[in-house]
C-alpha cells in the first residue's frame, strides 16, 4: 500500500457568532496517499474552504475545534503540535494555493521577494541561491522571461501569471501536501484549463499529494483520483472519481452533476440549479442536512444524519441513495 | 440570549463542552451598555458641571479677591487648594475657570459644526463650482494651523466670551463640512430623494426633510468628539493670554500663571492641570461609549 | 502626472486664498494697524500720516497685488516694530523650529508605529486595550500641559534636562539635541496617538487581506508577517496624516517654543501677535501655509514609494 500523507479524522470545525455555534466543519474523515489527488467538491457555504484552512490550521480566533479532531501530516499529529513547530512545517510540507490570485499575492512586494522569503526562511538559503532558485521555480510554473518578472510587482501580472506565481511559492519548498483552494475560480475560462495542467504535472513531478477543492464537477472530472463531495460541513459521498461518475448514490451529487451544461445541451438551456437554499448550519435540521432540497426524501429522512458508509471505496451517507430503489 | 440557549437545545450530548460554548458565545454577544468607563466618567463630568454653574452659590470668595494674609499659599484653612502668586483662592479660580472651558467646550462644536454642515450640504448637493469654491475654501482653512487662525482673530476681534466661542467654531467647520459633503453626496443619489424630487419638493425641503435626518448622526458623534478639543485648544490660548481677558480665569491661564512659580510653588499649575486633564479625559471616554453605542443602535436598526 | 499638475494647481490657488484673506483680516477689519502704531493718546492727523507713510489709504488689492509681488521678489515687507527685514526674520528661526518639529514627527513615530503593530495584531486583546488607554490619557493631555509636567519631572525634579533654552547645532549635537528633547516629547505624546490610531485601523483591515493569510500559509513568523508584509501596505492613512499633521504640529511649535524659550518662528509669530505687528504676522502665515502645501506634496510623492502600483504606473488595477 502507497504511503499515506495526510489523515484527517473528526475534523469539526465550528465558529463563535453572534447568533450561536456554527459548525462549519462537521466531522470529516478521510486519507489521502502520496501521488494522489482528492478531488473536494460542493457548492459554496459547504466548509470545503474551511477544511483546508483547518488543514493548514490557519483558522481565525474565533474557531472552535475539540479535542477529538485529528490530522496527522506524514505521521505528526498537527492538532497536537505549537504554533512554532506548525510554521516549520507550512511550506515544506504542506502548501497552499487560494482562489484569488488577485489578493493573495502582496502588492508592495517582488514577487522574486516572495518566492525568495520562503527559501530562505526555511530552507536557509544565501540570498543570491534563492534568487535562482526563485526564477527557475517561475520557469517551471512556466512563467514567460522569469528572470524579468522576478524583480516585477504583482500587478504588472495578468491573473493567470498570478496564479502561477502563487503555485511556484508553494512548490518551493517541495511540499508533500498541496492544497488547491478554487485556484481557477478567479480566471479566466481559457486560462482555468492550463493551470489546472499545470497543478497536475507538478503533483506528477514532484510525487505530492493534492487536494483540489472546487465547486465545479467539471474540474474534477479528468484531474483527480477520488472526489469527496462535500455538504452542510459533511462529506455526503466519496468514491473513485470513475465510480461516482457512474453509479452516483447520493442525490446531491446526482444534482451537482446534472447542474455542469453539456456540449450536446440545446443552446441557452436552462442549468439544473439545485432547489432551496443550504441549511442553516447554526441551527441544522436533525435528519440528514439535504432532506428539504431532496426529491427522493421521506419521513425517514428527518430521522437522523446517515452516516458515510457504503461499499469498498465508495462510500455515501444517504439512506434513499440513487441506483437501489429496487433493492429498497 | 433566547436564541443562544435554543441553539445549545439541538446539539446537547457533550455537555461540558457546550458550556465552553456557550460561555464563547456570551462573551461574544456581551451586551454593549454603558459600563463604569462611561458611569465613573459622567458622574465627574455632572460634578464638574454642577460646580461651575452653581459657582456663585458656593461661598466662595470672589476669583479676583486677593487675600494678603496668604499669598502663593500651600491648601490651608479656608482656601482648601491654596492660593495663587498674588493671594487669590485657587478654588474658586479653578471654578470660575472652569465656567469659560465648559462654555466654549460646548458652545464652539456647534457654532462649527452647523456651520460645516450648511457648507457641506450646499457642496455635496449642488455640486459644481459651488463645491469646487468650497472645497478650495476648507483647504485654504487647512492649510494654515488652527492656533494661528486663533492668534490672528484674537488679534483682530479682540478677547471677548462670545468672540473666542465663535473663532474657535471656525476651526470646527473644514471636518464637519468634509463629513457631511460625502454623507449628502452619498443620500441625494438615492431613490427617496430622487422620489422627492420628481414630486416637486424645492431643494430646500428636500435637505431638511431627506438629507439632514440621515446626516445628522455621525455629526452628533463629531460634536462629541470635538467637546475635548475645544476645552484644550481654549486651554492653549488662553495659556498664551489670548482667550478671555485677565482678570477673568481660564484653565489655561492658572496654568500660565503657576508656570512662573513651578519650582516653588508646584500646586499653582498642577491642580488646574490635573482638574483639567481628567475633565478632558472624562468628556473623551464619555464621548467615545455613546459614540459606539449610536454605532450600535444605527447597526442594529440596519 | 496630470494628477499631479492638477495637485499643483489646487495648491497654488489655496496659498493665494490663505494670503489674501489674511491680508484682508490683518489690513481691513477693525484694530487698524495705524491706530496701534500711532499709540492710544495721537490725534487724527498723526494716524492720518502713518497711514499715508504705509501707503494704507490705497485700495485693498492693488496693496495685495504689491505684497504679493514682494512675496516673489524675496521682499516680505519690514516689521514695523523693529524694522527688521520679515523674510530674513523667518529664515534665520525656521530652522529651530524646523528642526523641533522632525524631532516631535520622529519621535510620535517611533512611539506609534510599535505600538500600532501591536495592537492591530490582537485586537481586543491585552496589549490593545493597554496602548488604547494610554492613547486616550494621551489625548486628553494637550502639549502644554504635558511640558509643564516635562518640566516638573524631568528638569525640576530630576534635573536631567534643562527647562528652557536653545543651542545652535555649532556648539555640538548633543548640546543642541539636550534642550530639545523635552519640547519634541512633548509635542510628539500628543501626536503619535492619531499616528497609532491610523496605523491600527488599516493594519488590522491589511490583516485580513489573502497575502497576508498566504504569508501565513507559508510559515513566515508573525514578526516577519507584521513587519515585512504588513506594515507598508498598512502606513498610506498615516503618512497622509503626517503631511496634515504638519499643520497641527506648526501650531503646536507656537505654544511649545514659547514655553521652552525656543527661538523658533513660532515665537517670532506670538512677539508679533503680542506687539501686533501685522506684516510680521502676514509673513508668519504665509510662511506656515507654504509649509503644509509643501509637506503634503512631499506626501503624495511618499504614496510613490510605498505602493509601486503608483511608481510603475502600472495599467492592471
Amino acid at each position: 500500500m502507497a504511503e499515506i500523507v495526510l489523515d484527517v479524522r473528526n475534523q469539526k470545525t465550528s465558529f463563535v457568532t453572534g447568533r450561536g455555534m456554527l459548525a462549519a466543519v462537521d466531522g470529516v474523515s478521510f486519507t489521502l496517499e502520496r501521488g494522489k489527488t482528492l478531488g473536494v467538491v460542493g457548492e459554496s457555504g459547504s466548509g470545503k474552504s474551511v477544511l483546508s484552512r483547518s488543514i493548514m490550521r490557519l483558522l481565525p480566533g474565533n474557531a472552535l475545534v475539540p479535542a477529538d479532531s485529528r490530522v496527522v501530516l506524514n505521521g505528526k499529529d498537527l492538532t497536537r503540535l505549537d504554533e512554532g513547530a506548525l510554521r516549520r512545517l507550512r511550506g515544506p510540507e504542506m502548501a497552499i494555493v487560494f482562489q484569488d490570485p488577485m489578493t493573495s499575492l502582496n502588492p508592495v512586494l517582488t514577487i522574486g521577494k516572495q518566492i525568495m522569503e520562503v527559501l530562505t526562511f526555511h530552507l536557509g538559503m544565501p540570498k543570491r541561491a534563492a534568487r535562482v532558485r526563485a526564477v527557475e521555480l517561475l520557469k517551471a510554473v512556466g512563467l514567460p522571461q522569469p528572470d524579468v518578472r522576478v524583480d516585477q510587482y504583482p500587478h504588472q501580472l495578468s491573473g493567470g501569471m498570478r496564479q502561477r506565481v502563487a503555485i511556484a511559492i508553494a512548490i518551493a519548498c517541495d511540499p508533500d501536501l498541496l492544497i488547491a483552494d478554487e485556484p481557477t475560480t478567479a480566471l479566466d475560462v481559457t486560462v482555468q484549463a492550463e493551470i489546472l495542467d499545470l497543478l497536475q504535472r507538478m503533483v506528477r513531478e514532484r510525487n505530492m499529494a493534492m487536494i483540489l477543492i472546487t465547486h465545479d464537477m467539471g474540474v474534477v472530472a479528468g484531474r483527480c483520483d477520488e472526489v469527496a463531495v462535500m455538504y452542510a460541513g459533511r462529506i455526503v459521498e466519496q468514491a473513485p472519481v470513475r465510480d461516482l461518475f457512474r453509479n452516483t448514490r447520493m442525490p446531491y451529487t446526482a444534482a451537482l452533476l446534472s447542474s455542469i451544461p453539456r456540449v450536446t445541451d440545446p443552446p441557452h438551456r436552462r442549468l439544473d440549479a439545485i432547489e432551496g437554499r443550504p441549511p442553516d448550519l447554526i441551527n441544522p435540521p436533525p435528519g440528514c442536512p439535504f432532506a428539504p432540497r431532496c426529491k427522493l426524501a421521506d419521513a425517514a429522512c428527518d430521522a437522523g444524519v446517515p452516516p458515510l458508509e457504503g461499499p469498498g471505496r465508495h462510500r455515501y451517507a444517504c439512506i434513499r441513495p440513487l441506483g437501489q430503489e429496487a433493492a429498497a | 440570549m433566547a436564541d443562544v440557549s435554543s441553539s445549545n437545545r439541538g446539539t446537547a450530548q457533550a455537555k461540558p463542552e457546550i458550556d465552553r460554548n456557550a460561555l464563547a458565545i456570551a462573551l461574544h454577544r456581551k451586551s454593549r451598555s454603558f459600563g463604569p468607563f462611561f458611569w465613573i466618567p459622567m458622574c465627574w463630568l455632572i460634578l464638574v458641571a454642577i460646580a461651575c454653574i452653581f459657582a456663585p452659590f458656593w461661598g466662595l470668595p470672589p476669583a479676583d479677591e486677593i487675600d494678603w494674609a496668604y499669598i502663593q499659599s500651600p491648601p490651608v484653612e479656608g482656601h482648601p487648594l491654596g492660593t495663587d502668586n498674588l493671594g487669590r483662592d485657587m478654588l474658586s479660580r479653578i471654578i470660575w475657570g472652569g465656567r469659560v472651558s465648559l462654555t466654549v467646550g460646548f458652545a464652539a462644536p456647534f457654532i462649527g459644526v452647523g456651520l460645516g454642515m450648511i457648507l457641506g450640504m450646499i457642496a455635496g448637493y449642488y455640486r459644481g463650482w459651488a463645491d469646487e469654491v468650497i472645497g478650495i475654501l476648507i483647504d485654504a482653512w487647512l492649510a494654515i494651523p488652527g492656533l494661528v487662525v486663533l492668534l490672528l482673530f484674537s488679534v483682530v476681534f479682540g478677547g471677548s466670551l462670545f468672540m473666542v466661542c465663535v473663532s474657535l467654531g471656525l476651526l470646527f467647520i473644514p471636518t464637519a463640512a468634509r463629513i457631511t459633503r460625502a454623507a449628502t453626496l452619498n443620500y441625494s443619489g438615492r431613490e427617496f430623494v430622487l422620489a422627492a424630487k420628481a414630486m416637486g419638493a424645492s431643494d430646500f425641503r428636500i435637505l431638511r426633510k431627506e438629507i439632514f435626518p440621515n446626516i445628522i448622526w455621525p455629526l452628533i458623534a463629531f460634536i462629541l468628539i470635538d467637546i475635548p478639543i475645544a476645552i484644550v485648544i481654549e486651554g492653549a490660548l488662553s495659556f498664551l493670554g489670548l482667550s478671555v481677558k485677565a482678570p477673568t480665569p481660564s484653565w489655561g491661564g492658572i496654568i500660565a500663571e503657576g508656570r512662573e512659580v513651578l519650582e516653588t510653588m508646584p500646586h499653582i499649575a498642577m491642580y488646574p492641570t490635573i482638574i483639567m486633564f481628567l475633565t478632558v479625559l472624562c468628556f473623551n471616554l464619555v464621548g467615545d461609549a455613546i459614540r459606539r453605542r449610536l454605532a450600535d443602535v444605527r447597526e442594529g436598526a440596519i | 502626472m496630470r494628477y499631479l499638475l492638477y495637485r499643483l494647481r489646487r495648491l497654488a490657488i489655496v496659498l493665494g486664498v490663505v494670503t489674501f484673506i489674511t491680508f484682508l483680516l490683518v489690513n481691513v477689519l477693525p484694530g487698524d494697524v495705524a491706530y496701534q502704531m500711532a499709540g492710544m493718546d495721537s490725534s487724527e492727523e498723526e494716524v492720518q500720516a502713518i497711514r499715508d507713510e504705509l501707503g494704507l489709504g490705497r485700495p485693498v488689492l492693488v496693496r495685495y497685488a504689491e505684497w504679493v509681488g514682494g512675496v516673489f521678489t524675496g521682499d516680505w515687507g519690514k516689521s514695523f516694530i523693529s524694522d527688521e527685514n520679515v523674510w530674513d526674520a523667518i529664515t534665520d528661526r525656521f530652522p529651530v523650529s524646523f528642526e523641533l518639529m522632525i524631532l516631535a514627527q520622529f519621535l510620535a513615530l517611533a512611539m506609534a508605529i510599535p505600538a500600532g503593530i501591536a495592537s492591530a495584531f490582537r485586537p481586543n486583546g491585552r496589549a490593545d486595550r493597554i496602548i488604547g488607554g494610554l492613547a486616550f490619557a494621551s489625548v486628553s493631555m494637550p502639549s502644554f500641559m504635558t511640558a509643564i509636567l516635562l518640566i516638573f519631572v524631568f528638569a525640576l525634579g530630576l534635573g536631567w534636562l534643562p527647562a528652557t533654552g536653545y543651542e545652535p547645532l555649532s556648539s555640538g549635537l548633543w548640546a543642541n539635541l539636550r534642550p530639545m528633547i523635552l519640547p519634541a516629547l512633548s509635542l510628539a505624546l500628543v501626536e503619535w496617538t492619531i499616528l497609532m490610531r491610523t496605523l491600527r485601523v488599516e493594519m488590522i483591515a491589511v490583516l485580513q487581506e489573502n497575502y497576508i493569510a498566504l504569508a501565513r500559509a507559508k510559515g513566515m513568523s508573525n514578526l516577519r508577517i507584521l513587519l515585512v508584509h504588513a506594515l507598508r501596505p498598512s502606513s498610506f492613512s498615516m503618512i497622509t496624516l503626517l503631511g496634515l499633521q504638519v499643520a497641527r504640529l506648526l501650531g503646536g511649535t507656537i505654544i511649545i517654543e514659547q514655553i521652552f524659550g525656543i527661538p523658533g518662528v513660532g515665537r517670532l509669530l506670538i512677539h508679533a501677535v503680542y506687539t501686533r505687528d501685522f506684516i510680521v504676522i502676514q509673513g508668519c502665515v504665509t510662511f506656515f501655509a507654504l509649509a503644509f502645501v509643501t509637506a503634503n506634496f512631499l506626501v503624495d510623492i511618499a504614496y510613490a514609494w510605498l505602493d509601486p502600483r503608483i511608481r510603475t504606473g502600472g495599467a492592471h488595477g
